[in-house]
This record gives C-alpha cells, structure tokens and sequence, in this order.
C-alpha cells in the first residue's frame, strides 16, 4: 500500500508489459523470443516542478516516491493549484481481453500462423527475399494517485508483418504488408488477402512508371488519408505545442475556420485497436474529440498541464511510449469522418491526377509529407498506371480547404510496426483512418 | 558451448523545458543482462532487465536451444580493450541550475523564439565477455541539447532547432553557435529555382539512402548496388560509414552487439567511392558470403540484427569557406523526403538558409531539393566538413535541383 504524503501530488503508474516477437526470413528462423517486462513511472508535483523516476524494481517504490518528494518542496496549497484541480479521480477496472490474451496462445500456434502464410511468397518468381514477423504486445496498467484514483485495465495488439523484395531485371522493389488486430483469432484466414497484396506489387514492380512531378489532385485511402490527417493536423491539435508560445491560442482559436466544410477529424481512446486508451497515463477516462468538426476547429488534445494552462478540459490523451517516459500529449485514434460518395463518384471528376494506396512514412510540420508505397495514375476518371512518387506535400492549411469530397464509409487501421514519433517518443502505437479522400491540389514529386 | 555475456547501465537526468523554463526533472537508471550460446548451429538468447544473474540467463540461454534458431557462431577472438571517458560534464546538483541559466541567457540573446522541448546528461556503460577471452568496456557520457524554437506569433509548432551534443558544456561557445542561426532566421533570402549546394546534417539525408547498403536488400537484388561490391561507384572524395568512435560521439560504444571491433571504431560502406562493405550480422555475412560489417545491434534478449549509430563521412575540406565558398543552401530541417525504387531522392524543406562564404546569412522560402541515388553520392557530392561552426557538428553537401515552393 503507498503511502502519499500532504502537500504534493503524486501518481504511479505500472505497466505488466508481454510481448511475442516471431521473424523468419528466407524460410528460416530468426528470432523467437517471449518478453514480460514490468516497470513503473513515478510523479511528484510541487506546483511549480516535476520530479519523475522510471524503476523495474517494483518491489521498493514507496522508497523511490519518497526520494521524489525528498527533492520536491512541500506546498500546502497543492490541492488549489489549477494542474491538480484537473485531475479525475476515477476508479476502475476495466479487463477487455482476459478471455483472449495472447498470453494464453501458445507461442507454437503463432509460430504456425506465420509459417501458414509464407509459402504464398514462393508463388511469385519475382520475390526473392521474403521476411515474416509475427507480433504481439499484451500489458496491464495500474494507476493510483493521491487524489485516491485507482485504475486496473488491459490493452492488446497482434499482427503480421512481411517484408519481401521482387526484382525482375533491371526493376526492383520492396514490398511491404502489414495489419494489426487485437485477438490471435482475427489472424487466420488472410491468405487471400495477402495473396493479393502480392500479386499487386508484382505487378506494380513490372508495370510502374515515374510520376510527373507538378501540382495535381489526389486521391488518398483510408490509410493515407488516416496518416494525413494524424501528420497534418493532429499533432498541431496537441496543445502542449502552445504552451511556450501564448500567441499560439489566439492564432488556433475554437471556432476558427480551418478547413473545407466537408471536413470532420477527430481523435477518440474508446475504439478498439493499436490507439484503445481506455483511460491515458494521467488516469483521464477516454472520450471522442472532434479537432475539426465542419471545417471549424472544434477542440484539442490535452493532459492536464496543457489543459490548466489553456483553461480547458481533459480529452484522454496524456500517454507515454513505456515507463521509461513521462507522459505528454498525444492521439490515440485520429480518423477523418465519412462523406457522401463511393470511389467511382470520387474519381470520376478528375482528368489527371494519382490515387495514393499505401504509404511508407508521412510528416508534419508547416509542411506536410507523405511518402506512397503504391500509387497509381487518374487518367479521365479512371485508375490507370501505377507511378513511383518519392514524396506529396502541401501546406497543411492549405490543403485541409482543399479537401473537396469525400467516401461514406470509414475504415479504422492498426499498424503492428512502427508508430507515432514525438521527439524522444516512439513508437507509440495509434490508429487512424478515414474514407478515400479527394484532395484538388498537392505537390507531387 | 560457446558463450557471450553482455552488461548495459544506461544512466540519465533529463530536464524538460517549456517558454524557456525547465520544468521538470527525470532521473532513469535502467541495467540489462544479455548471455547467448552457441551450439551445434543454433543460438539461445536470454535477457533480463535489472542485475543479471549470469548462472540463471545462462540456464534459460541454453533452454532457448530448444527453438533451434541457425546462427552460426563465429566469435571474436581474446582481446582486452576499455575505453572510457567519463568525465564529468556538468555535476548533476548544478544541473538545472546551469541549465536554466543558458535558457535565461539564450532567451535574452533570441527574445522572439520560444524554447521547448529536453536537454539530457547521459551516461552509458557496456561490458562485452566471451567464451574466447574477449573482454571489452565502453563508456562514455554525453550532454544532448535538442530545443524546439518557435517563432512567437507564427502559429507553427515549431520554426527551428537548436541542437547539439558533445562532451564539454562551453556555455559561450554555444550561445554563439545559435544566435548565428537565430539572427538569420529573420532575415529574409531569396533565390531563383535551379541547381545550387545543398548542406545537409547527414542525419537527415543518409538514412533514405543508406538502406540501399542493407544485406538482405543486397543479396536478393533488390539494391541499387547489388552485385556491385568491390566496384568504383561514387566520388573519389566520399568515405562513409558508421561512427562508433567515442572520439566523435563519447557516449558510443566502440564494438558491436557481436564484440567487433572496427579499425578506427568505425567500419565503412564506402571508401574513396569504392564499394566497401554491406552492413551485415555475422550471420547474413556468411549467408550472403560478405565480410561481416561489424556494427550489428541487439535487443537485450534478441538475436543480432543490423544497425547503425552515426553517420561518419570523412571531412574533405577544414572550414565551411572552404568547402562552399560560394552560394549554397543550409538545409536545417529537410523533413519526410524518400527515394523511389529507382533512386530518385525528393524532401520538402521545411527550414533553409542562405549561405556565402560559409556563413549563413538569411532564411529562404520553403524549398524542395531532389537529386538521384548515384549522382547524389557521385559526381554531386561536394565534400563534408567536421567542427566548423562548432566542435561536434558535421556538415555534408551535394549539388541538388532546389525548386523554390511559392
């Protein structure tokens, strides 16, 4: 039991983190290896520093609380003290995958999975390199603070990853799959799909051309347009961006026009998948928050200290990459809202122009970035060619008014790989997604 | 059963700052404990974080045997070498004091940017025994400063960095270094779209283009360069590889996850434009038949994987004047760029300076630079400098197409 002492705040937070990771390469066996890491991240607030301590011993935490509060200042108006008055104080326990935890597969099953799979890769002459990962992250969080929360709850992803290289003369490309789930079951049946994917970069090896570099419009999919939105916007709807500027809450005023009217994103921890933050790291219940809600900025994404110092509320979204870290504001599952058309309504006005399919990597700063894995041309209304293009940016502004249609139906990905980077942070695992989005003009390079 | 025991203390106080402010204070001290065995063609590979028991990570080493894992085992042979330089930077009691001193100083020096983000003390010690006598020590400690700017009023998340990291805290020194860049970043510069110098921190450019050094993208034909080892590909005046030299960087560590050890701490890709080596794992080497590269990384309880720690390129000319006498871009942040399958290099940048005679002089519109995989490294390659404008920094740069974005 810890004992919290009067005139500081303070909070633990645990994470029981298992995980799997399975790679064979080249039909053999890389890496097997079945990881349970459990360690703590503790706070002392003063109201005026923070002191933090990252520990794997969590048998002795009380000692460590006491040697923050030891080089913290005793302030007996901590309780009015506008960061603390933010904090919920909620208590919960909240288990969403006890009856599916991967930590009850066992680890045979999943090395089957992934081996079930990598003889597709053999169906193709041009793959001469294929590289399968098996993946899979179960933890369990606590936190308690000395406002009396006390919350238990679980988070779970698995996924399969595969990397392969297809050369065929003087042509060559690395093709790339993944997708995240979060029960071993949603895994088995992909054959098709991966067959598939395959056969399309296959045929993106042998038949791609250079793009034209100019200024075109652009078609993205679910899953560009997801990263777009995340890049574009989503980390400018981080508020502790603005704290070291005050000019910054006048320039993003609520209610300010920021985009097309047709245009919704918003960031919510309540959808199952690699971004699920049932509740973040300072014990802040999850909520949906739209950043833009017809085009009008509409909220942003808080910890406690951002939303002190802005005067607005807690939105959930206080999270740190593991225990080494505190936590700071990030997105959780940040997707565009769907629209009206299907894709052939989508494309149909544009005479030329490229449809961005998947991606490497995107970026955001004033500028926006996102690298395509598979594009292809719009030619008359129609997809044609696939094109290489090393790089699309826009301003993000800019572009956000450029949105100008939009797919009804919403898809919501999870990536199993990688992540969301934020200076010393990554990768922290989030969703994203949206419907095809069509944007009038990019820069196409 | 051969054997391998590897030991990593990782030591670090970190103070975030927010408006020029320090407002918080970390202090992380995390130890891991690595054995593998080795045998009959296979690897076990045990981890644990915290003090390791070396008898219990043995035991459950050998067990993972069991999931017959081929690597063969190729271990360095008996050797004892410890670097280490530890000296003191600033004493952790000092440290916020010191640091908010510069901030308060810094700020008084750029009164229109607002600074953010961490300035890190850290310290590293890794411990690298095998079977065969092999006993090698690496530690060092570094200061990392990496402040976000941002220009009040501008409503961006942030218009510049200020980074930096080395082994001595020369409050003067560095204070100059971005008030430089501070007062040219309001100073407005033009320039006509066309072909011009570009200057490049290598951590921006090279990781798009290094991949193309990748065993497995080598030997499966995938890479720009497979097939092409040994062969004149690049300029004469390139030579670049990996720098894990604690001269350079003193908190690298000189050998790999392997317990190689490189001539000078620091293998190389390419060697005055030839082919050298491809970054490999002592496995992939003997697969693909390649020398091994001698940089391998690993997790704590993984098995070796290729890596890769700081770029080195060797310096071709003494000062900036030097290697760009003439007008030449500063690309500050070049950020989200790539390169297709076919080695065409495009990246938006976000921060650029004009340059003359070495020195920036003002901030240019946002750019994008894009040039090709074999001339970038080629007949475009201009040279790099080290130390110049500061101790630590190094500087690269190659003749690109800029195209001036309206």
């Amino acid at each position: 039991m810890i004992r919290f002492k009067s005139g500081f705040y303070a909070d633990i937070r645990t994470e029981d983190r298992f995980r799997t990771v399975i790679t064979y390469k080249a039909g053999e066996l890389e890496e097997l290896k079945v990881r349970t890491e459990k360690q703590a991240f503790l706070r002392v607030y003063d109201g005026k520093m923070w002191y933090y301590a990252s520990v794997t011993d969590l048998e002795h935490l009380q000692a460590t609380l006491d040697g923050l509060y030891a080089a913290a200042t005793e302030n007996p108006a901590i309780m009015d003290d506008p960061v603390v008055k933010r904090f919920e104080n909620n208590r919960d326990r909240l288990m969403s995958f006890e009856g599916c935890s991967v930590r009850d597969v066992p680890v045979k099953d999943k090395q089957a999975l992934l081996l079930s799979y990598l003889p597709i890769f053999a169906e193709e002459n041009c793959v001469t390199m294929a590289e399968g990962h098996y993946l899979d992250r179960n933890s369990v969080f606590t936190f308690v603070s000395s406002l009396g929360a006390d919350i238990a709850y679980d988070y779970q992803t698995c996924g399969l990853a595969f990397n392969f290289n297809m050369a065929e003369g003087e042509k060559k490309f690395n093709g790339s799959f993944q997708n995240g789930f979060v029960r071993f079951d949603e895994m088995k049946g992909l054959a098709a799909v991966l067959r598939a994917t395959v056969s399309e970069q296959a045929a993106f090896l042998r038949e791609s051309v250079p793009a034209e570099a100019g200024t075109f419009p652009v078609v993205l999919s679910p899953e560009a347009a997801g990263v777009f939105a995340h890049e574009s916007f989503g980390h400018k709807s981080e508020s502790d961006f603005m704290l070291s500027d005050e000019s910054m809450k006048a320039e993003w005023e609520i209610g300010k026009t920021v985009g097309s009217p047709i245009l919704s994103i918003v960031d919510t921890g309540e959808v199952s998948g690699s971004g699920f933050v049932p509740y973040d790291d300072e014990g802040t219940k999850a909520r949906k928050n739209y950043l833009i809600k017809n085009g009008v900025l509409a909220g942003r994404l808080h910890n406690a200290l951002s939303a002190a110092s802005l005067d607005e509320g807690l939105t959930g979204n206080a999270r740190a990459v593991n225990c080494d870290f505190e936590p700071i504001v990030r997105m959780t599952t940040t997707y565009i809202e769907g629209g009206e058309l299907d894709f052939d309504e989508l494309i149909a006005p544009i005479k030329k122009g490229y449809f961005i399919k998947t991606i490497n990597h995107g970026s955001g700063m004033s500028t926006f970035t996102i690298a395509p894995h598979i594009a292809y041309e719009i030619v008359d209304g129609k997809l044609g060619r696939p094109v290489q293009i090393s790089v699309i940016t826009g301003s993000v502004f800019e572009t956000l008014g450029l949105i100008d249609a939009l797919t009804k139906e919403v898809q919501l990905l999870s990536f199993v790989t990688g992540g969301c980077g934020k200076m010393e942070q990554y990768p922290l695992p989030v969703g994203f997604g949206g419907p095809f989005v069509r944007v009038s003009s990019m820069t196409v390079q | 059963m051969e054997k391998e025991f590897i030991r990593e203390t990782n030591h670090s106080v970190s103070l975030n700052i927010t408006a020029g402010k320090v407002d918080s204070f970390r202090e992380t001290e995390k130890t891991t404990g690595t054995v593998r065995v080795y045998e009959n063609g296979f690897i076990g590979v045990a981890g644990c974080l915290g003090e390791p028991d070396w008898d219990e990570l043995t035991k459950r080493a050998v067990e993972a045997l069991e999931f017959k894992i081929p690597y063969p085992c190729a271990l360095e042979g008996a050797l004892d070498e410890r670097i280490t330089l530890d000296d003191e930077i600033i004493p952790i009691p000092e440290f916020i004091h010191t640091i908010q001193r510069f901030l308060d100083r810094l700020g008084e020096l750029c009164p229109r940017f607002a600074f953010s983000n961490k300035i890190n003390l850290v310290s590293r010690k890794t411990e690298y025994r095998n079977s065969h006598g092999r006993h090698l020590v690496s530690s060092g400690s570094t200061l990392e400063i990496g402040l976000l700017a941002q220009n009040r009023g501008s409503g961006n998340l942030f218009d510049a960095f200020f980074v930096w990291d080395g082994n001595e805290y020369d409050e003067e020194k560095l204070l100059s270094y971005f008030k430089e860049q501070y007062d040219a970043f309001f100073v407005p510069a033009e320039i006509e779209s066309g072909r011009y110098p570009v200057l490049f921190m290598p951590g921006y450019i090279m990781p798009r283009l290094f991949t193309q050094f990748m065993d497995d993208m080598y030997a499966s034909g995938v890479s720009l360069v497979s097939g092409k080892f040994g062969e004149k590909l690049f300029s004469d005046k390139l030579t670049f590889g990996d720098d894990m030299n604690p001269a350079s960087h003193p908190a690298a560590c000189f050998f790999d996850a392997e317990g190689c050890v490189s001539e000078n701490y620091r293998p190389l890709l390419i060697e005055n434009g030839v082919l050298k080596g491809i970054l490999t794992t002592k496995k992939t080497a003997e697969n693909y038949g390649l020398p091994n590269f001698g940089n391998a990384d690993a997790a704590y309880d993984g098995t070796p994987g290729i890596g890769f720690h700081n770029f080195y390129l060797d310096p071709t000319a003494k000062s900036l004047a030097e290697l760009l006498p003439e007008k030449a871009i500063f690309a500050a942040i070049p950020d989200g760029g790539d390169m297709t399958p076919a080695g065409h290099y495009a990246t938006p940048v976000q921060l650029a300076y004009l340059m003359e005679n070495g020195r920036i002089i003002g901030r240019l519109p946002d750019l994008n630079v894009s040039g090709e995989f074999f001339d970038i490294l080629g007949k475009d390659y201009i040279g790099t400098v080290k130390d110049d404008p500061m101790k630590g920094v190094i500087l690269c740069a190659f003749e690109m197409n800029v195209k001036v974005m309206e």
